[in-house]
């Protein structure tokens, strides 16, 4: 095991059987390595296997086959070890005890990690000042808004400081201000305390944020495990932005595949061009009904564009095999 | 070890904690428990209370409150941890969840004992029922809470397996009641249900308890008629059984990826 790897699945697997006894393949020979001090992102639409996954990191789910082991620890035959490695937030909006105050929360989750006496309350104190919950820590849970209640499920998760923290799905759900405040608590975990932070969502504005490195998960399987900016690079030859005065009628962006948007009464076409004989042809279409071209420029893709072109590269892979 | 300690430990508070917000549902409960055992009084006496007939019906009934209390704990308490996603953080504990679950019952204990000395109390008073305070009696209850705290981790793995296992619960709860000898002795049971009801977690708890207690036995006395011998039996298969059923079905809810699911 490479010393740097806190977290590391090797060909992970996760079969369900249906009520009919139909096995159904949640996640399929999934490795892959997550080094210390990183912000990894884990991205995938729904039901491609990105909880379940987690939750096998978790010890929650167990695998079919395959291992995963967390700061050295094999989460199945070191559990308690490896427990004591990893803070988790699941998907979900109830992680912590509603009946419970704030500090009691903190003080029940951070029992449940062997903490007891001064050392838990000077760092329940701590995590309750840092995020602005002091004033409020002993009202209810269940009296405290969605944004206030996710502070309090990821306080709980750092209770015992782990070095690593697993955010499922953090900001799902939450208003503009809550979740800019859950990112920004991200980054502080990352930046400042050094923590090494797996997070999933289907947010790609968020991952391409946050994340140093995201892996992709589609079908159960893992179609791209690289760093942010390689990830960005991969398309970035073919991708092109365009800009013109006025407005282009709706269908040649859609016959070529690219997104349109207006601002200032002009209209930015981007997305992929395969060759520069399609280039031409989009900017000659564009002349011919008499569109000032104003810039035509080669541009990185966003992650969602990446994304989205992965899954499709992987569905006419999968088509294609399948045929 | 200490580890597990502090997270058991913890586990208790949170349970004490969390009756504490819901002190009035506690409330309701003794409230409710002390008119039942009232009007069962006036069923068993024919429209009149008698104390002294009284006094061995309501000792049954109290260990069944007990019964009560624990399963209602586990079936209903894990199924809202369940529904909430609190039972996945528990499983991320260092400490086994069944640890966690004795540290549970240990609140469920001392809540269920509070209520117990309260409807008790009001009894005694209210019916002028009297129930002899023998020191004896003490470790006869705890064998008989460890059977029926056993029987409750049966209910916590079944729960976690199958999802909708508390109408199950209830008629176990419903038939604790009436075949575990509380409120008919099982020496004046039908052969063929006596059997059965020797089976139940609490039977033999109540049966040693009323020698003890009312019939003023020693504990020697009840050790050399077997009774005790055969209550530790008893009570020592229940947490065993309860113990390892538990974990297989825990291991169970993992493989189907059932923990969080309801």
């Amino acid at each position: 095991m490479e010393p740097s790897a806190v977290i590391r699945l090797d060909s992970l697997s996760k079969t369900y059987r249906s009520k009919s006894g139909k096995p159904i393949q949640a996640v399929r020979q999934v490795s892959l390595s997550v080094p210390e001090r990183q912000v990894f992102g884990f991205l995938g639409p729904n039901g491609a296997g990105k909880t379940t996954t987690v939750k096998m990191i978790c010890c929650l789910v167990r695998p079919t086959s395959g291992r995963a082991h967390i700061n050295g620890y094999d989460v199945w035959h070191r559990r308690s070890a490896a427990m004591r490695q990893i803070g988790v937030v699941l998907e979900g909006t109830r992680n912590v005890h509603w009946s419970l105050s704030a500090w009691n929360n903190l003080i029940y989750f951070g029992n449940l990690k062997g903490l007891w006496g001064k050392k838990l309350t000077s760092q329940a104190e701590h995590l309750l000042h840092k995020l602005g919950l002091w004033d409020r820590r002993q009202d209810l849970v269940r009296t405290f808004s969605r944004g206030m209640q996710q502070k309090v499920a990821i306080a709980c998760a750092l209770i015992a400081d782990p070095p690593i923290v697993l955010l499922d799905e953090p900001t799902l759900g939450l208003d503009v201000q809550a979740a800019r405040t859950v990112e920004d608590m991200i980054k502080r975990l990352a930046h400042e305390q050094g923590k090494t932070v797996v997070l999933t969502t289907h947010q790609l504005d968020l991952a391409e944020e946050l994340c140093d490195r995201v892996a992709i998960i589609s079908k159960g399987r893992i179609i791209a495990d690289q760093p942010v900016e390689e990830l960005l690079d991969l398309f970035s030859e073919e991708y092109y932005q365009i800009k013109v005065k006025g407005a282009p009628p709706a269908g040649l962006a859609a016959r070529f595949g690219l997104n349109v948007k207006e601002e200032n009464g002009n209209t930015i076409l981007s997305g992929p061009i395969a060759d520069q004989e399609a280039l031409y042809d989009l900017l000659g279409r564009l002349r011919a009904l008499g569109l000032p071209l104003i810039s035509a420029s080669r541009a990185e893709p966003d992650l969602e564009e990446v994304f989205v072109r992965m899954l499709d590269t992987d569905d006419a892979a999968q088509g294609g095999s399948a045929q | 070890m200490k580890t597990a300690l502090i997270a058991l430990l913890g586990e208790t508070r949170k349970g004490l904690l969390t009756t504490w917000t819901y002190r009035a549902n506690a409330v309701v409960t003794i409230f409710t428990l002390g008119c039942t055992f009232i009007g069962i009084g006036f069923l068993m006496g024919g429209g009149d209370i008698d104390p002294e007939e009284l006094a061995s019906t309501f000792l049954g009934y109290l260990v069944w409150f007990y019964a009560l209390m624990a399963i209602s704990d586990v079936a209903w308490g894990l199924r809202g941890e369940i529904q909430t996603g609190t039972l996945e953080q528990m499983s991320m504990s260092s400490t086994p969840v069944g640890l966690l679950l004795l540290g549970r019952s240990l609140a469920n204990f001392i809540v269920s004992t509070v209520q117990v000395l309260i409807i008790g109390e009001a009894m005694f008073s209210l019916l002028d029922i009297r129930i002899p305070m023998r020191w004896e009696g003490l470790p006869v209850l705890a064998l008989t809470l460890a059977g029926i705290y056993g029987a409750g981790f049966i209910v916590a793995g079944a729960t976690l397996v199958y999802k909708q296992f508390e109408s199950f619960a209830n008629l176990m709860q419903n038939g604790l009641l009436f075949l575990s000898g509380a409120l008919l002795p099982v020496e004046e049971m039908p052969a063929w249900l006596a059997t059965i009801s020797r089976t139940l977690p609490s039977t033999q708890g109540i049966v040693v308890l009323r020698r003890v207690v009312l019939d003023g036995q020693s504990l020697a006395a009840v050790w050399r008629d077997g009774s005790l011998v055969w209550l530790i039996v008893h009570s020592a298969i229940y947490l065993a059984v309860g113990w390892l059923f538990f974990s297989v079905c825990e291991q169970i809810a993992k493989k189907q990826g059932s923990l969080g699911q309801y």
